[in-house]
């Protein structure tokens, strides 16, 4: 079966800048596939590329087994929710869904139904007859979404759609983001920046840096294994350990991250020695920082807070040890690039 | 800021010497057109409204307001198709020689008015071989009403960016549904505002309508200066200058107050 999007030897550059460097993608049809990466690393590009709104410098777009590179947004069967939702300020909530369907020609009872109907599956029923800028930002949101659906696309773009929201209905919005595109069954590409938002939604990831995808994965492979130290930093954080650091654990000499929630501290077969350095408090957890002996080095352990038990603090000498499955050896920049 | 007492007052008798010296003259126009003193003497030896009715019968007068209506009618209509096309063009797509076009549109307005007209002028006569009617001069006007046209339109398009046309486009609508559902009525009141501007330019403007005007067309500017120097007219001259004045006023007032609106509106 084709993918539900193709891109191949995509290019883009605008002026001197290269904004996405030969780029090969495929997106599977029903997949909730997140492209996440810090700004400027061509996501949002790419996304346009998609959508129509950027013809590439070269390469080529097929949605769905069909090439549409040289087609206009309007005739491509995918719609966009835009960052800034992008809401016709002279029309109802409304007319807004109903654009769509108008453009296309359905006809008047027949669009108010769909559109109603969409509206209520972003639970905005009763808001029809309101203007975009009576909303909170929260339910523009909902009509951005409900605009987009009530035509069915076969694969709906969007575009850090979460990033105006608050942290608590950025939250919920989540939730329902993922439900929707469970029960519409459809193609979702997210553009976001938040890689906590990426790990939690997707099905794959793509992570963006300098207009290329230096890692495609589930959540789990781009967290647990990331490929280099760019991608082991911007996606959760990471202490990246030098080739002899990591060998005094016992790992292959190589440049390897860990992730803080993977180091034991005091562990049954002993460790590297070390002292601590510093103890934070961040409520669900500690965050303890240890100097190792000997190497010279700095590395940061994750321990859940228990309550009632022995409790760490600065100057007490602790042994570290690595769970070797949990070590992830990174590839050099230049090798990954 | 806080001033002190007496930069209060003497700031406030400056504004109010300033404001006089406006208003004043206008005011003593207005009081000349409903004088009894034929020769404009002061103080006026009494009031009537024999002026007004003369005005109102005087058909050099009532033609030469038909004129300037007319004129400003279609010198707007022109400019506001030029105008949202020019805007449209300069604030959308990316070509060569795009900044210099932005400034060959804007200058006629800063042009002085004798350059144009002695310009037009002879472009028309010599140039073309036509003679001046009044379509040399709805042309003329054309020429500088289509900047304020210009202006509000792109100013409205560069602040809103592309992003409403792009979602309309993605929402299915072509290039021309496009325009019709969106981006016309987000321009609206941007080129009402703007056509009402051109329409108050065109319609006290002399100079250049001096010069491209054929013989027999007259507006009302022109009938003022005809007239003004005619002992028995000078009352009846008072009039039309009222009138003119008020003509011109009212589009410019309605025309703030749609800006302002707008302002309000994208801003939220």
């Amino acid at each position: 079966m084709d993918p539900a999007i193709r891109l191949r030897g995509l290019h883009k550059r605008f002026g001197d800048t290269i904004a996405v460097a030969d780029l090969d993608l495929d997106i599977a049809e029903g997949e909730f596939f997140s492209m996440l990466g810090p700004s400027g690393s061509g996501k949002t590009t790419v996304l346009r590329i998609i959508a129509g709104f950027e013809q590439p410098t070269s390469g080529s777009v097929a949605l769905f087994g069909r090439d549409v590179t040289a087609l206009a947004p309007f005739a491509r069967p995918v719609n966009t929710v835009f960052q800034d939702y992008a809401l016709f300020p002279h029309l109802s909530v409304i007319a807004n869904v109903e654009y769509g369907l108008r453009v296309a020609g359905v006809a008047r009872k027949e669009r108010r139904a769909k559109a109603e109907e969409a509206l209520a599956s972003v639970r905005l029923a009763g808001f029809e007859d309101r203007r975009p800028h009576e909303l909170s930002g929260g339910q523009r949101q909902r009509v951005a979404l409900a605009r987009a659906i009530v035509l069915r696309p076969q694969a709906l773009l969007l575009d850090e759609p979460l990033g105006a929201l608050d942290l608590k209905l950025r939250e919920q919005m989540q939730v329902e983001l993922k439900e929707l595109q469970r029960s519409l069954g459809i193609t979702f590409v997210f553009v976001t920046h938040d890689q906590d938002e990426a790990l939690t939604l997707s099905d794959r990831v793509a992570v963006f840096d300098a207009g290329q995808v230096v890692q495609l994965g589930t959540p789990r492979e781009v967290y647990d294994h990331p490929r280099n130290p760019f991608i082991a930093s911007f996606v959760g954080s990471s202490t990246l350990l030098e080739p002899d650091v990591a060998a005094r654990f016992g790992l292959p000499a190589v440049a390897t991250a860990v992730r803080p929630e993977r180091v034991t501290l005091d562990g049954a077969d002993g460790g590297v020695p070390g002292t601590i350095a510093e103890v934070i408090y961040t409520g669900p957890e500690h965050r303890i920082v240890i100097d190792l002996d000997d190497v010279g080095a700095r590395i940061t352990a994750l321990e859940p807070n228990i309550g009632a038990g022995r409790r760490r603090s600065r100057g007490d000498r602790v042994t570290v040890s690595i769970d070797p499955a949990a070590a992830a050896p990174l590839e050099s920049d230049a090798s990954a690039a | 800021m806080q001033l002190g007492r007496v930069a209060r007052i003497v700031l406030g008798a400056i504004t109010l010497v300033v404001l006089a010296l406006i208003y004043l003259p206008l005011g003593v126009v207005f009081l000349n057109s409903i004088s009894t003193s034929e020769s404009l003497s002061w103080p006026p030896p009494g009031f009537t409204l024999e002026w007004w009715g003369r005005a109102l019968h005087s058909t050099g007068a009532l033609e030469a307001l038909g004129t300037s209506v007319v004129v400003g009618a279609i010198a707007s209509a022109i400019a506001l198709v030029l105008g949202t096309l020019a805007a449209m063009a300069l604030s959308r797509y990316r070509f060569f020689g795009k900044e210099t076009v932005n400034l060959l549109i804007v200058l006629p307005i800063a042009l002085p008015g004798i350059v144009t007209g002695i310009a037009l002028n002879n472009a028309f006569r010599t140039l073309m071989g036509v003679d001046l009617a009044m379509w040399t001069l709805v042309v003329a006007h054309a020429t500088f009403c289509i900047v304020t046209v210009y202006n509000n339109a792109f100013a409205r398009l560069n602040a809103s960016g592309t992003r409403l046309e792009e979602a309309s486009m993605d929402l299915g609508a072509g290039l021309f549904t496009t325009f019709r559902l969106v981006t016309f009525p987000h321009l609206k009141s941007a080129l009402m505002a703007g056509g009402l501007l051109a329409f108050a330019l065109s319609f006290d403007e002399i100079i250049v309508t001096t010069f491209t005007a054929g013989t027999g067309v007259t507006t009302l500017p022109l009938w003022i200066l005809q007239n003004m120097f005619r002992p028995s007219q000078a009352p009846v001259v008072a009039v039309i200058a009222v009138i003119l004045a008020v003509v011109s006023v009212i589009p410019l007032a309605i025309a703030q107050r749609l800006t302002a609106k707008d302002a309000e509106a994208v801003s939220r």
